[in-house]
C-alpha cells in the first residue's frame, strides 16, 4: 500500500518536473518567427518525456527507450510520414489532397500485381508505380487549375477514382507477394526490411524524403513559389509567377510520394491490397497540422511535419505499450490534434 | 417644418483621424436629402452613426425632435432608421419572402408560417409597385430587383428614414427610373430618404435638399432649387495638400512609351479576379454585385510619354482599376483594342506578358493583391524577378539578400531586416515593398492604383517623392487616385474616366478639381443614353457569369 503511494507521488513529481521543463522551453524566444517554428518540437519533447514517464519497464529499463522500440516507431510512422511530406507541399500552397490514401492503395496493388502477375523486376516496377503516382497528382492538378475547381472536391473525386482503379488492377482482392521460385525478386523485399540489425529501410526513405523536401522548399525557386502561392495566390499571379505550374508541381510531388509510400506499404506487408490505406489522408493532414503548418497556406515547415508525424507515432506507441484500448487511442488522437493547434495559436 | 431625423454637431474620432467634426444634417419626412462629398469626406461614417453601426463621440441624434441613442443597427431599425448598403445584405439562396422576414419569420405553433410570410411579402412588394414572386430565390433576381427586396425589407421594419448608399452604381438606366419610382412612392407615404451618390445628374432629379461634407466637416446645406452642380462641386473640393511638387513642369521627354488605342474590355470574368478568395454561398451575393459593379471599358485611347506622370481620375466604379488591369493582362480586351509599346504592338493576355513588355502594376489592395504578407520582406521584393536569383532552380540567397537589402535602403523601407514578416510593416512601408518588387523588374511603365490608400501623411509624402524620382529617371507612370489634390500635384496630364469611357483629358495647366469633378460626374448628354445601354450589357453579362 505504502509502496504504491510513494510510486505514485514519484511519478507525479517526475511529471511536474518535465512539465516545467517543457514550459520554460516553450517560453524561450529566439526571435518572433523562430518561436513558432520551435513549437512542434516543444510538443515533441513533451510527448517524448511523457512517454518516458509512462513507459512500462522490463528488468529496470524503460521499454520505450529501447533502441529496438525507437527504430520501430520510425518504421511504423514512415508510410504516413511520407504521405505527410507530400501533403505539406499541397497545404503550403493553399490546397488539400484527399486522394493520397487511395493513391497509396493503388500503388501498393499495382506493385504487387506487376511483381507477381506481370513478372516484372524491381526497377521496372518502381519506375512504373512512381510514374503512376505522379500521374494521379498531375491529373488532380490539371482538373483543379483548368477546371477551376477547389482541390478539396477534385481530390475527393480522385480518392474514389484511385481506389476504384486499384480494385480494377487486382480484380478486387489483395495480391500476396511471395518470394523465391516464380515470385518477386528479393530486392523488393529489401524495401520493407532492415539495414543491419536495427535500421528499418522505410524509416531511411522517410527521413530522406523529409530532407529532400526541406531542400526543395527552402533552397529552390519552386519552393519559394509554393509559399507565395499559399500566402497570396492573386499577388503571386500578378507578380508574373505561373501559379498553375506551381500547383501542378505540388500535386505531382504529393502523388509521387503517395506512390512511394504505397510501394513501402506493399513491401512491408508482403501484399498489395486495394482496400488498404483508408483514411490515411486524414492522418497525413493531422501530422501536417500538428507540425504547425497552417491549413490556409503559406506558413509552415516540413520539419514541423516530421515532428508532427513523430508525435502521433510516439503516442500510439506508448499507448500500445501500456495496452490501452485501440478505441481510446483514436479518441486521444482527436484530442491531440485540437490541442496541438490550440498550442500553436498562442 | 420639423425634421424627422436630425443629426446635430456630430463628431467622431478614430485612432489617429478625426472622421467627423461638427456635422449637421436635418432630414424632413416626405423628402429626399442627398449627402455629397468626395471619397473620404465622411459620408459613410455619418450614415453608420445614423444607423447605429457606430456611436458618435459628440453631438446628438434626434428622431421626431427627441434625442435617441442607437446601441446597434438593430436598435436603429426598431426606431425606423434603416440603411441599405451598396453591397446588398441578402442571403442569395433564400427566397424573396425569406429574405424580407429573415430573423422575424411569422410563425404558427413554432413553425414558420410560410403562407402568411409570402402573402405579407407580396403586399409589401405591391406597395413598392414591383410584382416579384416571393418564392423566388434572391440570387436569381437581377440587382435592381434585389434592391427592391432590400427596400421591402426596410418597409417591413416600418422604416421611416431610409438611408441609401450609392444605390444606382450597379443599375442600368431603366432600372434607375424604376428605383426613382419606388423612392417617390416612399416619400409620398411620408418617409424620409437619405441618398448618397456621386452622380450629379441623378441627384438633381431625385433630391430635394443637399448637404455637403468635406474632410469630415459640414460645409453647407442647399435646397435643390437654389443650387447648381457647379456650386456643389466647388463646395466638395478645396482640400489642401501640403505636398510640393519637385519636378519642373515640362520635364517629361517627348518619347512615346505606351499608346493605347480603342481599348475595350471583353466580358469580364469575375471568377478569375476573385478566384483566390474561397467562395462560400454567403459571399456569392457580394461577389455578384461586385461583378455587376465592375465596369466594362469602351473605346479608351491615350498615350504615355517617358518621364511623365499620367493621372487617371474618375469616380468609384468609373473603370480606373479595370483600365490598369486590362493593360496588365488581368482582363481580356476586344480585338479592336491596341496597345503599342515602343512602336511595337503588344498582345497582353497574362500578367507575365505584361511584365515581359516592361509594365508593372502596383494594385490598389495590398493585402489581397499586392503582397504575400506571410512571406518575409526580402521574398516579396524578389518575387517578380526570382529567376535572377536562381541557378538551375536553386536560390542564390546571398545575392538575393544583397539586392533586397539594397532596395530596402534605397526606398527607405523601415524593417528590422529583410527576413522580417511583411505583415508586421506599416502600410506605407508595405507599399514601398510592393514598389521595390516592381522596380526590381526594371519596368518602363509603372501602373499605380491608389498608391497612398490607407497610408499616413508622412508615408504619403515619401511615396510622392519616390514617384517623382522615378518619373524624373525616365519611367512613365500611370497614377490612379481618388485623391484629387494628390493627382493634381503629381500629374503632368490627367485623363478622366466616366462609366468606362474617356470623359476628357486635361493638361496640367488646365486641370483643377472643379474641372475634373465636372468631367467625372456630368459627361455630355448624348453619351448618357449610350452609357446606360452599355451598363445594361454589363449587367446581363454579370448575371450570366453568376
Amino acid at each position: 500500500m505504502k509502496k504504491a503511494e510513494t510510486k505514485e507521488t514519484e511519478t507525479k513529481r517526475r511529471m511536474q518536473r518535465l512539465k516545467s521543463l517543457a514550459a520554460t522551453l516553450g517560453e524561450r524566444r529566439i526571435g518572433r518567427v523562430k518561436l513558432g517554428r520551435l513549437k512542434p518540437f516543444v510538443g515533441l519533447v513533451a510527448v517524448f518525456a511523457l512517454a518516458c514517464v509512462f513507459s512500462p519497464s522490463r528488468r529496470g529499463e524503460m521499454i520505450f527507450l529501447g533502441a529496438g522500440n525507437l527504430t520501430d516507431i520510425l518504421r511504423q510512422v514512415s508510410e504516413k510520414g511520407i504521405l505527410a511530406v507530400g501533403m505539406t507541399f499541397v497545404i503550403l500552397a493553399g490546397g488539400i489532397d484527399l486522394s493520397v490514401g487511395s493513391a497509396l492503395a493503388f500503388a501498393a496493388t499495382l506493385s504487387s500485381v506487376m511483381l507477381m502477375r506481370g513478372g516484372y523486376g524491381t526497377p521496372e516496377t518502381l519506375l512504373a508505380v512512381l510514374a503512376a503516382g505522379l500521374l494521379i497528382g498531375a491529373v488532380n492538378a490539371i482538373v483543379i487549375t483548368k477546371g477551376r475547381i477547389q482541390s478539396f472536391i477534385v481530390t475527393l473525386a480522385m480518392m474514389s477514382g484511385a481506389r476504384g482503379l486499384a480494385r480494377l488492377v487486382s480484380g478486387g482482392s489483395g495480391v500476396e507477394i511471395g518470394y523465391g521460385e516464380g515470385g518477386a525478386p528479393p530486392s523488393f523485399a529489401a524495401l520493407g526490411g532492415k539495414l543491419g540489425a536495427l535500421v528499418p529501410v522505410p524509416a531511411i526513405i522517410f527521413l530522406a524524403a523529409v530532407a529532400a523536401a526541406w531542400i526543395v522548399l527552402n533552397k529552390t525557386r519552386f519552393g519559394r513559389y509554393v509559399h507565395a502561392v499559399g500566402s497570396n495566390e492573386t499577388a503571386t499571379r500578378l507578380s508574373g509567377v505561373n501559379v498553375n505550374a506551381v500547383k501542378f508541381g505540388v500535386f505531382s510531388i504529393c502523388g509521387l510520394l503517395a506512390a512511394l509510400a504505397g510501394i513501402i506499404h506493399s513491401a512491408q506487408l508482403e501484399q498489395g491490397n486495394p482496400n488498404d490505406g483508408v483514411a490515411y489522408e486524414l492522418d497525413a493532414i493531422a501530422a501536417v497540422v500538428i507540425g504547425g503548418t497552417s491549413l490556409s497556406g503559406g506558413a509552415g515547415t516540413v520539419v514541423g511535419t516530421l515532428a508532427g508525424t513523430l508525435i502521433i507515432g510516439i503516442i500510439n506507441n506508448i499507448l500500445g505499450l501500456n495496452n490501452v484500448d485501440a478505441n481510446v487511442q483514436l479518441l486521444l488522437k482527436g484530442v491531440i490534434i485540437v490541442g496541438a493547434v490550440l498550442l500553436q495559436r498562442k | 417644418m420639423a425634421y424627422l431625423l436630425e443629426a446635430r454637431n456630430i463628431g467622431k474620432r478614430f485612432p489617429g483621424v478625426v472622421a467627423l467634426d461638427g456635422v449637421n444634417l436635418g432630414v424632413r419626412g416626405g423628402s429626399v436629402h442627398a449627402v455629397v462629398g468626395e471619397n473620404g469626406a465622411g459620408k459613410s461614417t455619418l450614415m453608420k452613426i445614423l444607423s447605429g453601426v457606430y456611436r458618435a463621440d459628440t453631438g446628438a441624434i434626434l428622431l421626431d425632435g427627441k434625442a435617441v441613442e442607437f446601441a446597434s443597427p438593430r436598435a436603429a431599425e426598431k426606431a425606423g432608421v434603416v440603411i441599405i448598403h451598396q453591397e446588398l445584405n441578402l442571403v442569395p439562396a433564400l427566397s424573396v419572402a425569406e429574405n424580407i422576414f429573415l430573423g422575424r419569420e411569422p410563425s404558427r405553433f413554432g413553425f414558420v408560417d410560410r403562407r402568411r410570410m409570402e402573402r405579407d411579402a407580396e403586399a409589401l412588394l405591391d406597395r413598392l409597385g414591383r410584382r416579384l414572386d416571393p418564392r423566388r430565390a434572391v440570387e436569381s433576381l437581377k440587382v435592381s430587383d434585389q434592391q427592391v427586396v432590400e427596400i421591402a425589407k426596410a418597409l417591413s421594419l416600418n422604416a421611416r428614414a431610409l438611408i441609401m448608399d450609392e444605390p444606382t452604381t450597379a443599375l442600368a438606366a431603366d432600372d434607375v427610373e424604376r428605383l426613382f419610382g419606388v423612392i417617390n412612392t416612399l416619400t409620398g407615404a411620408g418617409a424620409a430618404v437619405i441618398y448618397i451618390s456621386h452622380k450629379m445628374d441623378e441627384l438633381f432629379r431625385i433630391a430635394d435638399e443637399f448637404t455637403t461634407l468635406r474632410d469630415g466637416k459640414w460645409i453647407g446645406h442647399r435646397a435643390a432649387s437654389e443650387t447648381t452642380p457647379g456650386e456643389l462641386a466647388r463646395m466638395m473640393v478645396g482640400r489642401e495638400v501640403s505636398y510640393k511638387r519637385e519636378r519642373e513642369d515640362g520635364g517629361r521627354r517627348n518619347v512615346e512609351l505606351l499608346r493605347v488605342e480603342n481599348l475595350s474590355s471583353r466580358g469580364i470574368d469575375a471568377t478569375r479576379a476573385t478566384r483566390a478568395t474561397r467562395a462560400t454561398r454567403a459571399t456569392r451575393a457580394t461577389r455578384a454585385t461586385r461583378a455587376n459593379g465592375r465596369r466594362r471599358l469602351s473605346d479608351i485611347s491615350f498615350s504615355l510619354r517617358a518621364g511623365e506622370v499620367l493621372g487617371v481620375a474618375g469616380l468609384m466604379g468609373a473603370g480606373r482599376t479595370e483600365l490598369l488591369e486590362s493593360l496588365f493582362g488581368v482582363h481580356g480586351t476586344t480585338g479592336e483594342s491596341r496597345i503599342v509599346m515602343g512602336g511595337q504592338p503588344l498582345i497582353i493576355n497574362d500578367p507575365r506578358q505584361a511584365i515581359k513588355a516592361g509594365l508593372a502594376l502596383v494594385p490598389e489592395d495590398r493585402k489581397a493583391q499586392g503582397l504575400a504578407l506571410n512571406l518575409d520582406v526580402g521574398s516579396n521584393i524578389t518575387l517578380a524577378r526570382l529567376e535572377r536569383f536562381s541557378r538551375f532552380g536553386f536560390l542564390r540567397r546571398e545575392s538575393e539578400e544583397r539586392v533586397a537589402r539594397e532596395y530596402v535602403e534605397r526606398l527607405g523601407i523601415k524593417t528590422p531586416d529583410t527576413r522580417a514578416a511583411t505583415v508586421n510593416l506599416s502600410g506605407g512601408n508595405q507599399q514601398k515593398v510592393a514598389l521595390a518588387k516592381w522596380l526590381l523588374t526594371g519596368p518602363k511603365a509603372l501602373l499605380l492604383d491608389e498608391p497612398t490608400k490607407g497610408i499616413d501623411i508622412k508615408g504619403k509624402t515619401e511615396i510622392y517623392r519616390l514617384i517623382e524620382e522615378l518619373a524624373a529617371s525616365g519611367l512613365g507612370v500611370i497614377l490612379v487616385s481618388s485623391e484629387l489634390p494628390e493627382l493634381l500635384a503629381l500629374s503632368d496630364r490627367i485623363i478622366v474616366l466616366r462609366e468606362g469611357r474617356l470623359a476628357g483629358a486635361l493638361e496640367r495647366s488646365e486641370a483643377t478639381e472643379e474641372r475634373i469633378i465636372e468631367l467625372a460626374t456630368m459627361g455630355n448628354k448624348e453619351g448618357g443614353n449610350e452609357e446606360g445601354g452599355n451598363e445594361g450589357d454589363g449587367n446581363k453579362a454579370a448575371h450570366a457569369a453568376a
